[in-house]
């Protein structure tokens, strides 16, 4: 079995390449520097003896991801796509340059439709594979505070709904988390109106979940009731917060 | 290769850290990166310090406006050889998670301070101490070499042989010299599959320290615990406590270490301390009938851990904490220096709640915490008679010619550890030599004028 995370070096990717290891999966790992992947590729190799392969990619350069996935080892088949990345921006409030709103989009939604494409026909042809998408709670009602970020999150909701839809009569199992806040640099100092879940718990939950067809899961869980809420909020109360 | 960037630069938070004795407090601003790309050098610095797990009495990591450096994330076993035993690590690695990864190859590390969620990082930076410091030296001697970054020379790797200086003020330098980042440790085979503890009473501290030597060289853990309650009454009836590996070599040991959560914001809970005369009597009772039932087989985790078992006594002395200070006293005024201290117990009216003796050897070398003798550590609650009682008991280290623990005495004075320590004026100026802007700084250094 081997298992792709892509951002893989820091906060929920970490944990979940570590789960991944710990019940021996192989693993490509992709992210942003190649220090903090090397670092980590070792860690793996050192403590679980897994087969690691890591690339340095830009999520924000979708064709570029392909190309690097292109050159992937062939052998064993990539059966798991998890995708722990998310880029945020501050100043988010619906006047961002085109670069930033490209390059935002890029990493959130683009970038993850990309890697599947590049998957999902192999994965289809052996019926066997898992495709991890991971959503925010950030996107259940469009704010002010996140707008770009809140639509590609939105997007990859809806992306991976279609994935769940088209591999439904297949082995191929989708699914869907969207995360509460995490405690990870994005978090770290802020203050927040609820607790941090720790990105450990979630990996091991995303590990055990794999092979199961459990659609869109929102955790930790007393976030279902914070999302009725933010969505059940009539307009005219919504409209005057500010969050 | 510097940018233009400032350093360091993660997210930050305000938090309020504590000293694990409850001596200090500081709102510091704390960041806690987890990629490489934070360890960039800079051309525009500010103040920092590393922090590993937070656990050290003295506060060498947050204080004197510098920004803290939560260096947990950086936590990956780099790699492992077992024909030579090195194991590489980030230096944010906890000793338990080593332990565990080491014990399952039939490894371990000889000298470890007294809690599995001390970082690697933290062991070098404070050089502490294991079970029998005068066989197996302090944690220095299991260092191979290790990285550091500074921000205005980047990362510099320091061994023996490289930068030799460098390295020699970063071992046991309270991390003044920069973030380690990783380091290579010499771990060695487990010598025996069985591991038996032996407790032996002794009726004066006089007679552990006798005892210490003599089996300093046949045991692989040795350390005495002494009963200082009661001045008038049996002062320093205790026992020696020693253990020695038995049976096959290098064998696969069981690695279960019980899950921690304790910190010093955790052991300052209690609102009020519960360490009085009475309650210290109790403890020792139940602790030497406890001591007396724990002869026999033990697994390595309890003989390398025990402060990790003692969570519970630490957290009786609530939120005003306590002090604990160590002096490695020389063998011949050892005994002298006991009658001293009962006699100054008598006169200050403090309760002792814990004593404990090492034995040590080996030369010491800028502000690391070894040499000849005995060391005597004691717990007392922090209270007024006790600023005073330690203010007097500094007099009695100076007289004895002994040495102090910088990094266990959270009020250490600066005077006393410019004449305890021959080397301070070389230490202080080995730190201005690599780096004359004195940018890594904690409350311990502004105390100790380093």
């Amino acid at each position: 079995m081997r298992s792709l995370v892509f951002g893989a070096s820091a906060g929920l990717g970490r944990a979940l390449a570590r789960a991944f290891a710990a019940r021996g999966h192989a693993l490509v790992l992709l992210a942003r520097d190649e220090r903090d992947l090397e670092a980590e590729a070792k860690h793996l190799r050192t403590v679980h003896g897994t087969q690691v392969e890591w690339h340095a990619v830009d999520a924000t350069d979708p064709a570029k991801v392909v190309q690097v996935l292109a050159s992937l080892a062939r052998e064993p088949p990539v059966s798991n796509l998890v995708f722990p990345l998310g880029m945020a921006f501050a100043g988010d409030d619906g006047a961002l340059p085109l670069a930033a709103t490209v390059a935002l989009v890029n990493a959130n939604l683009i970038s993850v439709m990309a890697t599947v494409g590049v998957f999902l026909p192999a994965m289809l042809a052996g019926n066997l594979g898992n495709v991890v998408g991971i959503g925010s709670v950030a996107a259940l009602r469009g704010r002010s505070n996140n707008v770009a970020y809140a639509a590609a999150k939105r997007g990859l909701e809806s992306y991976f709904e279609s994935l769940r839809h088209r591999t439904a009569a297949t082995g191929v199992r989708v699914q869907f988390y969207r995360l509460g806040y995490l405690d990870t640099q994005l978090t770290f100092g802020k203050r927040l109106p609820f607790p941090l879940a720790s990105p450990q718990p979630v990996a091991e939950r995303v590990a055990r979940g794999l092979g199961r067809d459990l659609g869109c899961v929102t955790t930790p869980a007393y976030w279902r009731a914070v999302g009725v809420a933010v969505r059940c909020l009539p307009w005219p109360i919504f409209r005057r917060l500010k969050f | 290769m510097s940018e233009a960037r400032p350093w360091p630069q993660a997210p930050t938070a305000r938090r309020r850290l504590i000293t694990m004795d409850g001596s200090f407090t500081a709102d510091a601003a704390l960041q806690r990166p987890d990629r490489y790309a934070f360890l960039s050098a800079a051309t525009e610095r500010r103040p920092a310090i590393a922090r590993g797990a937070g656990f050290s009495f003295a506060a060498a990591s947050f204080g004197a406006g510098a920004v803290t450096v939560d260096f947990t994330a950086f936590d990956r076993i780099l790699a492992f050889d077992a024909a030579s035993g090195i194991v590489e690590m980030e230096a944010g690695a906890r000793l338990g998670a080593l332990f565990c990864f080491l014990t399952a190859r039939g490894f371990y590390l000889p000298v470890q301070p007294g809690h599995f969620s001390i970082t690697v990082g933290g062991a070098i930076a404070a050089d502490v101490h294991g079970k029998n410091p005068a066989r197996e030296g302090t944690f220095l001697a299991q260092v191979r070499s290790l990285r550091l970054f500074h921000p205005a020379h980047g990362m510099v790797e320091a061994s023996t042989t490289q930068n030799g200086d460098l390295f020699r003020a970063t071992c046991g330098g309270y991390g003044l010299t920069g973030v380690i980042v990783s380091a290579r440790l010499e771990a060695q085979p487990i010598p025996g599959d069985t591991l038996t503890l032996a407790i032996h009473p002794v009726a004066t501290a006089r007679e552990g320290a006798e005892r210490l030597r003599e089996w300093s060289t046949t045991h692989d853990l040795v350390y005495a615990w002494h009963d200082f309650a009661r001045p008038g009454v049996e002062f320093g009836r205790g026992a020696a406590i020693v253990a020695k590996f038995s049976g096959k070599r290098g064998v696969r040991t069981e690695a279960a270490l019980r899950p921690s959560r304790f910190s010093p914001e955790r052991r300052a809970r209690l609102p009020l301390s519960l360490i009085t005369p009475w309650t210290v009597r109790c403890i020792n009772r139940v602790y030497s009938m406890k001591l007396r039932r724990s002869e026999g087989p033990t697994t390595l985790a309890a003989a390398l851990y025990p402060t990790a078992s003692s969570e519970p006594y630490l957290a009786l002395f609530g939120r005003s904490g306590f002090h604990e200070t160590q002096a490695i006293i020389p063998d011949a005024r050892y005994g002298e220096y006991v009658d001293e201290l009962r006699a100054l117990v008598q006169r200050s009216g403090v309760t002792i709640a814990l004593g404990v003796a090492k034995p040590f050897a080996g030369a010491s070398d800028h502000l690391r915490f070894t040499g000849d003798g005995i060391s005597l550590a004691l717990h007392v609650a922090r209270d007024a008679r006790a600023s005073a009682f330690l203010a007097e008991l500094d007099r009695l280290v100076i007289a004895a010619g002994a040495r102090p623990n910088i990094i266990k005495d959270s009020r250490l004075p600066r005077a006393i550890v410019e004449t305890a320590y021959p080397d301070y004026q070389q230490f202080r100026a080995a730190l201005r030599r690599w780096d004359p802007e004195r940018l890594f700084r904690s409350e311990l250094s502004a105390r100790l004028g380093l």
